[in-house]
């Protein structure tokens, strides 16, 4: 299967940035970070609008950059379409002549037509960018980069500009004009939802290192670091004092594992969840005191607090009785959800391996 | 009659100097001031300080200095004069050079204003959606860069037209020749001839009105289809 293969080092006064990964050339891949994480600037040196010091970017059979073979292809030649985070339209221009940019040939009008008609915007052909609303200019945007028929589809932050509402909806417009032109997509963001919503795949990215890149569901269950687990929304890390076989110690108290303690792990985490009230008697539970209760709509966030006010938020149905704040209440800590992490990616694949090795071993 | 054909030739020889002036200007300042916008260059802020030297410098130690320079001995005034055979200063020629040093803030300045405020990320669509740099250039900054253009092209014109010190140093005030409006008006109220002063007075007063109203205009209209 085609796909692309980017290993590339950039390395400037205030920020490094070393990534090696290949992404299939189908689906959405999403990479996720905080600002400053150099998400974008891959999304740059794809586009070839940044050139990285050392490496190479291989595109199927094209290669885009080589620094050994001091190959650069130039933006223009890459048939990469960017939809930029301020959109970046031509403000002297209408939104048909936007479209229009990017394109030759006989058939302009009816490819700009078509794209204005798929994403109903046939009544603001004629304003101009300014005269247009933020959603109607990601249109706009999206429009002249796929009219142009790109072979990979880069967006940067394609919802931050808007409101909640809008953005569900964009989100499924996006994903159906995705669907039907099989059109791959590589696209930076920072919203969770975002990335659980479209990607395929997710690429964690922390100080210019990916974290871990697998599947969307296998990147938000098994973060391969403490950064990533924060980027990705976990909430609850029990800092490890001691591991004795299976269990893992605390001034918190202790815990039991699915696998064998690492000495490069500092983080018993799991998310909020994943966390149930628990029966007196239930094991793998901890004691704690309710600290807060917040609404969020569809749940509500309890912040409880362990006897080493270690806090621990866990998720609860909004509908349901909640304890009140200053009571003390049993947490379970399912086996199955606890994740051990370090500063540095561990990868779980080789601990589940070693531990069986080892299990064997001994 | 005579007073007729005597007034029109400083009016045109100071229509030809700021036209071929800003044209020039034009070529020069382009690439100072996109260098000047972009660059994080050391030089940068020595080379602003020069190149805006000539909005605080007294016209004639300005004029002194391009006289001494473009004079007999001068090493502009020698390698004119062994291309040409004439003399560079108190001629056309010298009032151009001179008039482009005099004016150059007056292009560069706007020019730099409107290059630093470009949509950066458009240029870049640009490029993505296969425009090359050329195409570019015209499609996307030129059109976003135009009132700082137009701006530059207006007051370069016009402080070529009003220059005074500058051009007496350099040029002297030999009609047909060197002698442009500012001279002409000076030299008439000289010989005490006030019809004749008023009369270009007055005209280029009317003219520099006309010029101004123009521009805000445009640049009115301009702003409106534009997002700031």
């Amino acid at each position: 299967m085609k796909q692309l293969t980017l290993d590339v080092k950039l390395n400037r006064k205030s920020f490094d940035l070393d990534v090696t990964f290949n992404i299939p050339e189908q689906g959405i891949t999403a990479l996720l970070g905080p600002s400053g994480s150099g998400k974008s600037t891959i999304l740059r040196i794809l586009a070839g609008l940044e050139r990285p010091q050392y490496g190479r970017i291989i595109n199927g059979k094209d290669v885009w950059f080589d620094s050994r073979k001091r190959i650069s292809v130039p933006p223009q030649k890459r048939k990469v379409g960017v939809v930029f985070q301020d959109y970046a339209l031509f403000a002297h221009l209408t939104g048909a002549q936007n479209i229009a940019y990017g394109i030759s040939g006989h058939a302009v009008k009816e490819k700009v037509n078509h794209w204005l008609e798929r994403l109903h915007i046939q009544e603001y052909r004629n304003r101009y960018p300014h005269q247009l609303s933020g959603g109607q200019r990601q249109r706009v945007a999206l429009a002249r980069a796929m009219v142009t028929e790109p072979e990979l589809l880069l967006l940067d932050e394609p919802f931050s500009a808007l409101d909640v509402n809008l953005r569900q909806h964009l989100r499924d417009e996006l994903k159906s004009v995705i669907d039907e032109t099989r059109c791959p997509v590589i696209m930076v963001t920072h919203d969770l939802n975002d990335a659980r919503s479209l990607a395929d795949r997710v690429a964690v990215l922390v100080n210019g290192r990916v974290h871990c890149y697998d599947d969307t569901r296998e990147v938000f269950a098994d973060p391969k670091s403490f950064e990533a687990a924060k980027i990705l929304g976990w909430q609850n890390f029990l800092p490890i004092r001691e591991f004795i076989g299976y269990c893992v110690k605390g001034t918190w108290g202790e815990v039991e594992l699915p696998a064998e303690g690492r000495p490069d792990a500092e983080w018993v985490a799991i998310r909020s969840e994943h966390i149930r009230f628990a029966t007196p008697t239930q094991s793998n539970s901890l004691h704690a005191l309710v600290d807060s209760i917040t609404d969020l709509g569809a749940v509500r966030l309890i912040k409880c607090m362990l006897p080493d006010s270690t806090p621990i938020y866990m998720q609860y149905a909004w509908d349901k009785p909640v304890p009140t704040p200053g009571s003390e209440v049993r947490l379970a800590f399912p086996l199955q959800y606890l994740r051990l992490l370090g500063r540095s990616p561990i990868n779980w694949n080789s601990v589940k391996s070693q531990t069986v090795s080892s299990a064997t071993g001994t | 009659m005579d007073d007729v054909a005597l007034d029109s030739q400083p009016i045109w020889l100071t229509l030809q100097l700021a036209t071929v002036t800003v044209s020039l200007l034009l070529i020069i300042s382009l690439p100072i001031a996109w260098w000047l916008a972009h660059t994080k260059s050391k030089f940068k802020v020595p080379i602003e300080a020069i190149t805006a030297l000539p909005l605080v410098l007294p016209p004639t130690v300005l004029g002194f200095y391009l006289l001494v320079f473009m004079g007999g001995n001068g090493p502009l005034g020698q390698l004119w004069m062994s291309m040409t055979g004439h003399p560079l200063s108190f001629s056309f020629a010298g009032l151009i050079v001179a008039s482009c040093v005099y004016s150059l803030p007056f292009v560069v300045q706007p020019l730099q204003a409107a290059f630093e405020s470009l949509d950066r990320h458009a240029i870049e669509a640009a490029w993505t959606l296969g425009a090359s740099r050329s195409k570019t250039f015209f499609t996307v900054i030129v059109p976003q860069a135009r009132r700082g253009l137009l701006t530059a092209i207006v007051l370069g014109f016009a402080h070529t037209i009003g220059e005074f010190g500058v051009v007496l140093m350099v040029g002297g005030n030999i009609p047909g020749e060197t002698q442009v409006v500012s001279i002409a008006i000076y030299e008439h109220v000289e010989t005490l001839d006030y019809g004749a002063a008023h009369a270009l007075s007055a005209g280029l007063i009317v003219f520099s009105f006309i010029v101004l109203f123009f521009v805000y205009g445009v640049n009115r209209r301009w702003h409106y289809g534009l997002q700031t």
